[in-house]
């Protein structure tokens, strides 16, 4: 059935474009038809790029990454545009990446895994990185067949949201954390760390003067291959799954639980088999410990349908917009495993039972739909009780009734920080959450700044993240550690930009802030020759830094790098 | 200080005074030898260059007449029109808002301003249309000659003075716009797609809306448009230079300072107009003497970059030939000349549109030009003119 689909897609475009290319083409001979065609209407776009990373950070024994190169990604993408009639047009790109890997990574994450029992570990293949399919990153067929309606097929993208840097409503594609650093947009932005997805999407202008538009998107998701992620924050080494490997984001994982010298992370969410381990004299014996196995169902996360629609106005000023999402959220942070049965390590129980081998709890990815409820707006305010603001304000709303989160115990038995909590068998629990992001931006001048140009401004911008857990409950905690999650968590960031020379060299900072005591930044500065507006070459750093390893952007703090990338657009 | 102010005043172009030869005549040559003959009539970097060495040579001059909607729609209309106690345009429907020019009435600047700002410009335009390849080409030129190109293209519907396209005069629900513009990058790649969609109220007292597509977040984002001084790197021109003056008519101060024969040239020969690699001068234009209306601009809010500006009013078309700007400092800052060139509407008859427009920053060296020939009454629906068109917009892609 997959393939099948997969197989109509491109018949379906095909025979759409050949209709419309041949109602166009009448009239004179075929070849200066298409010859004039190709000269008037087809244009070609793209870029080469090539981005070398270096670690700077001092690494750990488990990303053994200390100063060497962690990244040479080669990419080109070729872009073809075709304005075919008034009322069709077609995009075309493909993305061709190669990103050979490294030994050093390779040895280190063999080294790095431990196993109890002992199995066979492999870093990631060599070519995972790469992207070589023929099949198109982006092809989407424009219809226009009426002034007040747009309708897009094809391969695409479709983002929602206001916010910079950080996704919050913007989750409609999955994105790719996999080469990317988190929280550095100035490295690798949004749209290139996007997987764009099949499907349609629809704006229907209902009133074109205030922009009360009605759009409907839905995403079948089964057209795509489900890539393995690697940017999560449940490791091998952790879990078990040996389809699961850490990549070179993946979030630092949790090594406080240990129990009898053994990692102890799958006491966080059930007991042993073992009836004596849940006895009142702490346990001693091996058999207490519990091994995590994660298993996952396909279609994973982006690789599923999604449905959504909203509606746009504009009321004087105020735009807004309020939408619905129906499907998978994607985003790595949010997993949430459940807790599907225990069993013992060996073949039989006997030995769990005997107090010579642990348990093996497994957990299942929850692929349960997930409901967005969404809303956005802007405002630019010129003044505010007579003083100039001059400030655009945005802000996006995501409210998910029930969302799973996983849960445990504090303190735990065995003096662990967490284990199971009984209340919660599953491991897992459904509360309302709230999501939302304020962001404030303005142009600034600031004249002793800029001698060369007083007027070229400043572009600052300022945001803040909160999530909010209604009927928050203690003990809720991400899967990957044993930090609990807030009943408010707040993230502000701050991005300030500005060219000098005119505009040859423009720096850029990206700062993320976490109350809790974590911090991100991502400078960057780059060049643009005053002679040649398709070169551009940036030196970037991407640092994370917090008062420990297990939560926000303290899970990146052994992975600060540098990276200089160079770009020709053609 | 007072050194600057004194050069200003010199600069400053005295009326019916300041055309320094007006017996020139088709055929003649400016160059270092006789620049005397048109001091005052060109910019003062332009004449600088002509000084060190620059020719240029003198033609007949083009005459246009006005569109024969436009000259009706003034006649029905403009005996209603008047301003309000802040300058604000009261009554106008469509036309020029004041024909009859009493050069001795004291508000004479002010609806010099209003002529300049309903001017004829079609009912809307594509900026770029008539240039080969229907986009505008802009060149930033550095100081030591290094260059950048960029491509976009710009469409403008006015949705409320409406001449020849159905319906006319206004678009139902549009009376409270004056014009709409959608401006798209198109080259190099990186910038392209991105779109900005501005609208201007006709309420004075409210800001315009500026939205911008940009394709790296594929998000539309919101900006404020009180900050109109802000550099538009890497170009030289800031948002209220955009058609030479581009800002809200009553947040400024208009001072007639007289008539003025100038040099400009409204028949503009090759497009994009020849030049050196490295240099904005036009090499093989010729330029023809042209009767303006000289107007002072100073802004309400003395926070405001340009303290003066100097327009020169076509007296026929009322589009701006040499547009001159000063600092705070009363430096003479930045040079700004356009030049015409005729273009035809779908029923053949003939109009004219800027063509190459070139703006200098004396002080830091860098200038930028912009070829930017229209093509009028495209027909346009009100609908292209929203946040779904930006939502749409793909790289490279036409929203047409």
């Amino acid at each position: 059935m997959e393939a099948t689909q997969r197989q109509l897609v491109p018949l379906v475009v095909g025979i759409l474009l050949i209709g419309i290319c041949f109602s166009h083409a009448s009239g004179e001979s075929p070849f200066d038809e298409w010859e004039k065609f190709l000269q008037e209407k087809v244009s070609f776009r793209g870029f080469v790029e090539n981005t070398t990373g270096l670690s700077v950070s001092h690494g750990s024994h488990f990303f053994d990454t200390s100063n060497r190169f962690i990244m040479n990604r080669f990419t080109i993408q070729p872009e073809f545009n075709v304005d075919m009639t008034d009322w069709a047009k077609f995009f075309i790109s493909w993305r061709f990446v190669k990103e050979p890997r490294y030994n050093a990574e390779a040895k280190s994450r063999k080294q790095s895994v431990t196993y109890f029992p002992a199995a066979p570990v492999k870093p990631l293949s060599n070519t995972f990185y790469d992207e070589d399919s023929f099949k198109p990153w982006e092809a989407v067929l424009d219809l226009k067949p009426h002034d007040q309606l747009k309708i897009r097929l094809g391969r695409q993208f479709i983002s929602w949201g206001e916010t910079d840097g950080i996704r919050l409503l913007d989750l409609i594609n999955p994105q790719d954390l996999t080469f990317s650093p988190p929280a550095a947009p100035n490295l690798f932005n949004l749209d290139e760390t996007r997987i764009p997805a099949w499907g349609l999407r629809t704006l229907y202008t209902i009133q074109p003067v205030s922009n009360t538009i009605l759009e409907f998107f839905a995403l079948p998701g089964g057209f795509e291959q489900a890539k393995q992620r690697v940017d999560e924050i449940v490791g091998s080494n952790d879990t078990g799954d040996l389809k699961v490997r850490y990549g070179r984001w993946s979030a630092h994982p949790e090594t406080r639980l240990t129990f009898l010298g053994r990692n102890a992370f799958g006491n966080l969410f059930a007991n042993s088999i073992r009836p004596a381990c849940s006895g009142a004299a702490p346990p001693t014996s091996i058999s207490c410990l519990v091994i995590p196995s994660t298993s996952r169902e396909l279609p994973d996360a982006g690789d599923s349908w999604k449905i959504g629609s909203r509606i746009s106005h504009s009321i004087g000023k105020l735009s807004f917009s309020l939408g619905y999402i129906w499907g998978f959220n994607p985003q790595s942070t949010d997993m949430v495993f459940k807790v599907k049965g225990v069993n013992c390590s060996a073949p039989v129980p006997g030995p769990c039972l005997a107090g010579t081998a642990p348990s093996v709890v497994n957990l299942r990815l929850v692929n349960d739909r997930t409901n967005i409820f969404a809303g956005q707006f802007n405002y630019p305010v010129a003044d505010l009780f007579g003083l100039p603001v001059n400030t655009a304000v945005r802000g996006e709303v995501a409210f998910i009734p029930d969302k799973p989160y996983n849960i445990s115990k504090y303190p735990g038995a065995f003096g662990l920080k967490a284990t199971a909590d009984p209340k919660h068998p599953d491991g897992t629990v459904e509360k309302h959450t709230l999501r939302y992001a304020l962001g404030f931006d303005r142009t600034t001048l600031i004249p002793f700044l800029h001698p060369d140009d007083p007027w070229r401004a400043f572009n600052l911008s300022f945001q803040i993240f909160q999530n909010i857990i209604f009927n928050h409950e203690d003990g809720i905690h991400p899967f990957s550690t044993a930090e609990k999650i807030k009943r408010v968590s707040t993230t502000f960031t701050f991005r300030a930009s500005t060219g000098y020379l005119g505009d040859t060299i423009l720096p850029d900072v990206f700062v993320g802030y976490d109350p809790e005591g974590y911090w991100s930044a991502n400078p960057s500065i780059s060049y643009v020759p005053p002679g040649n507006e398709k070169i551009r070459v940036s030196l970037v750093g991407a640092l994370y830094g917090g008062r420990n390893k297990f939560k926000s952007f303290g899970f990146f703090d052994e992975k600060d790098s540098v990276f200089l990338k160079m770009r020709y657009q053609f | 200080m007072a050194f600057s102010l004194v050069l200003m005043c010199l600069a400053l172009p005295v009326p019916k005074t300041l055309a320094a030869d007006p017996d020139l005549k088709p055929g003649d040559t400016i160059g270092p030898n006789n620049w005397q003959r048109i001091q005052g009539m060109v910019g003062e970097n332009f004449l600088n260059r002509i000084k060190a060495g620059h020719t240029i040579q003198i033609k007949p001059s083009k005459t246009y007449r006005a569109l024969k909607e436009y000259a009706d729609a003034t006649e029905k209309y403009s005996g209603k029109v008047h301003l309000g106690s802040n300058g604000e345009l009261l009554g106008h429907v469509a036309g020029q808002p004041f024909p009859k020019m009493d050069l001795s009435d004291p508000q004479i600047g002010q609806k010099l301003a209003w002529n300049f700002f309903w001017r004829w410009l079609g009912d809307d335009y594509k900026t770029g249309g008539a240039v080969k390849g229907g986009k505008i080409i802009r060149s930033a030129i550095e100081k030591d000659g290094a260059e950048r190109r960029a491509d976009l293209v710009s469409y403008f519907l006015f949705p409320r003075t409406r001449y020849i396209l159905d319906p006319k005069p206004v678009i139902p629900g549009y009376e409270h716009i004056d014009y709409m513009q959608l401006r798209v990058d198109s080259y190099p790649r990186d910038a392209a797609g991105t779109t900005t969609l501005e609208i201007r109220y006709a309420d004075p007292n409210r800001a315009d809306d500026l939205y911008i597509y940009i394709p790296s977040i594929r998000r539309i984002r919101r900006a404020t448009t009180t900050q109109r001084c802000q550099t538009l790197a890497p170009s030289e021109f800031n948002l209220d230079d955009i058609n030479s003056f581009n800002g809200k008519i009553t947040d400024f101060n208009y001072k007639f300072l007289g008539e003025k024969k100038i040099l400009a040239n409204l028949s503009q020969e090759h497009l994009p107009f020849h030049r050196k690699q490295g240099d904005y001068l036009p090499l093989d234009e010729k330029w023809e003497v042209v009767d303006t209306y000289v107007l002072e601009i100073t802004p309400k809010d003395s926070n405001y970059c340009y303290p003066r500006k100097l327009l020169h009013l076509n007296k026929m078309t009322f589009d701006t030939h040499w547009t001159l700007i000063w600092d705070k400092r009363g430096e003479y800052w930045k040079e700004q000349f356009g030049m015409f060139t005729p273009v035809k509407l779908a029923d053949g008859r003939e109009v004219w549109s800027v063509a190459d427009v070139v703006i200098v920053n004396v002080q830091n060296g860098r200038s930028t030009i912009v070829t930017a020939t229209r093509s009028y009454n495209k027909g346009y629906p009100a609908s292209m003119f929203g946040l779904s068109t930006l939502e749409s917009v793909m790289r490279g892609g036409s929203i047409e």
